[in-house]
């Protein structure tokens, strides 16, 4: 008796976990854990009447590989900048034209004509961010605005430095300073590159992440990172700046695309649309405090976020950022011959 | 009668000596290697543990104790969804493992000794051997084939997955209960006139009872704890309680996530010191 009433309610669960991937109305989204506004979803599911699910994923690479096997059931998918070639490379994505469609006004004209995606014809920007270098003010009094910090620091920061151990955003930063394109193969540059950060090792404290809680803490009294953790540190120690290097900064970007075998394609688009609505992409910035790349979203957003130097780039630093992208296999030996080093 | 009294005293005091001499705990080290071994196994759980009760936002800086995070865990609707899913299939897929390992442990242990019969342990216990990220791009391409041919996509591959290398987690305790069962009380069965049907219901069922349960908790937690096979299987909307904590990983963890580690660490102790005291009956 018991046995079969488990048995029924299992097959009654399985039978209920699979309607919603058929019936009408319904968008299945796979995102980024930890990084989708419930009331978002609530109030789009509200006003279209459409059942969402949100999955999570941890990482590009686990996205990317079960998209490309297929038969995964989901209809939208939001990887890194420098992912969306290679989805669009495999024909993963939907060309669905977000650039016709109405809410398509609202987008950042700096946003449009990106590299990965020009003329945005298949994906629309869910948050972007940038890695710069974080300061405490009360050590160190000069212009937080340069990779000196970690590259060269100032004799206050010397041994208080910390470097984050995420490869690409610190060569792309450091190739950079030294005046070279990101993913250089220049031999000459790449020697340069080598001096520099070999020459500052001895001068950092760690090369470790959980900077947030150590930037609050003063346990750290600079350190690359990234504006989100910065400006969470800095809600908590207000002596913490963020500094954004004016010889050039990262910059990334999670892109909302749909996917070529989606089933809801009309909700998709729906969605697309809705979140260039400055009120919709508010919410997603509320919630995961990156900023979103929708013009006018800032009066929706909370107090403490429309003012912030490190989710609001000051004008005269705007036009530094560079998009991180995937290198080359070349320049991609060099960067891990160079890493290993560094990171012996 | 003395003198072999005497004699078997000297000869069990001659044994005792010896196997004084070879109990590994008198070797020299035994003591400092165990301890670290506890240590590194342990060791990093009290922190998280810990932490789960701080008052603060921080999983590093102590702010008081509060079972606030306990709370927030228990009322997150996201928490609570794939927690009952983990659940759901963790059920399942022990369930379904479970009969398998008994008919397998039958095959194996109730039967004159065959040809190929190490062949069947190894091909058995493979999950055990194969590394999980084998076996889960596997799944992920043969399943994902079915899900376009069919278009379904239920809970009901997580739980075939899951059942697959539940299996041999389930089996060898089982095994290892029939191994341990006396023969002579089936065969006296038997020979009351007992049919092997139920011989095997009144005799070797309740007798192997234990090593059954202690299979399937076994099993239970295996695929409750699972994250690589299910993070590669799953599909929207599934999921489950470990593959929701992975993907917190990426923006800043508060203290919740320690808080559903640690309640999430409870049961799998609680369930296996039920195990240990289920198998450790008959000594």
């Amino acid at each position: 008796m018991d046995v079969k009433r488990i048995g029924g309610i299992a097959v009654a669960a399985m039978v209920a976990s699979a309607g919603p991937a058929f019936a009408e109305g319904s968008l299945n989204i796979y995102n980024w854990g930890n990084y989708t506004n419930p009331d978002l979803i609530e109030k789009f599911s509200k006003e279209y009447g459409v059942e969402v699910t949100v999955t999570d994923y941890d990482s590009n690479t686990t996205a990317l590989t079960k998209i490309e096997a297929g038969g995964h059931g989901f209809d939208i998918v939001v990887p890194s900048a420098s992912y969306i070639q290679i989805y669009v490379g495999k024909g993963l994505l939907m060309e669905a034209r977000p650039d016709q469609m109405e809410n398509f006004k609202y987008m950042d004209p700096k946003w449009v004509d990106v590299e990965f995606d020009p003329g945005r014809h298949y994906t629309v920007p869910w948050q972007w961010g940038t890695t710069g270098v974080a300061v405490n003010t009360s050590v160190y009094s000069g212009d937080p605005n340069t990779a000196d910090i970690f590259l060269n620091p100032p004799e206050e920061l010397v041994g208080k430095v910390n470097v984050v151990p995420e490869m690409n955003d610190v060569m792309t930063m450091a190739e950079l300073y030294v005046g070279a394109e990101q993913c250089t193969t220049d031999k000459e540059k790449l020697k340069e590159v080598r001096d520099i950060l070999m020459a500052a090792k001895p001068k950092w404290i760690a090369m470790d992440y959980g900077t947030t809680e150590k930037l609050s803490k003063g346990d750290l009294m600079a350190s690359v990172n990234w504006n989100g953790s910065t400006f969470r540190a800095r809600l908590n120690n207000p002596d913490v700046v963020y500094g954004y290097p004016v010889t050039g900064y990262p910059v990334w970007m999670d892109n909302v695309a749909i996917l070529a075998d989606a089933q809801n394609v009309e909700n998709a688009k729906l969605f697309m649309n809705y979140i260039m609505a400055p009120e919709n992409a508010a919410l997603i910035s509320a919630f995961a405090r990156y900023s979103n790349g929708i013009m006018g979203s800032d009066e929706f957003m909370p107090e403490d976020m429309k003012t912030a130097p490190e989710i609001v780039v000051p004008a005269e630093f705007a036009g530094k950022g560079v998009f991180t992208k995937e290198c080359p296999p070349e320049s991609q030996k060099f960067r891990t011959a160079i890493w290993t080093e560094l990171t012996k | 009668m003395a003198d072999t009294l005497s004699d078997d005293v000297l000869r069990r005091a001659a044994e005792r000596a010896q196997s004084k001499r070879f109990d590994v705990r008198t070797m020299p080290g035994f003591t400092t290697i165990a301890v670290i071994c506890f240590i590194a196994l342990y060791a990093p759980l009290f922190p998280m543990a810990f932490y789960s009760f701080n008052a603060g936002d921080s999983i590093a800086v102590w702010q008081g104790f509060s079972w606030r995070w306990y709370v927030s865990a228990w009322s997150n609707d996201l928490v609570k969804d794939v927690t009952v899913r983990s659940l759901i299939v963790a059920a399942c897929a022990s369930g379904i493992a479970t009969v398998l390992a008994v008919l397998a442990a039958l095959g194996t242990t109730r039967t004159q000794p065959f040809r190929g019969q190490t062949l069947i342990y190894v091909l058995i216990n493979q999950p055990l051997m194969v590394p999980e990220i084998v076996t889960g791009v596997a799944l992920l391409v043969f399943f994902a084939m079915i899900k376009v041919a069919t278009g379904y996509t239920g809970l009901i591959y997580l739980i075939a997955a899951h059942a697959a290398f539940c299996i041999p987690f389930a089996y060898l305790p089982i095994r290892a209960r029939l191994e341990g069962m006396d023969k002579t009380l089936e065969a006296a069965a038997s020979d009351l006139y007992a049919t092997p049907i139920q011989a095997f219901r009144r005799i070797t069922l309740p007798l192997m009872t234990p090593g059954i349960v202690a299979g399937a908790m076994l099993a239970f937690v295996i695929s409750l704890d699972d994250v690589v096979i299910t993070e590669l299987v799953k599909a929207a909307g599934q999921d489950t309680l470990p593959t929701y904590m992975l993907g917190q990983l990426r923006r800043a963890i508060t203290p919740e996530i320690n808080a559903i580690s640690t309640a999430l660490l409870a049961i799998t102790v609680v369930l296996l010191t039920t195990i240990f005291f289920l198998t450790s009956k008959k000594e």
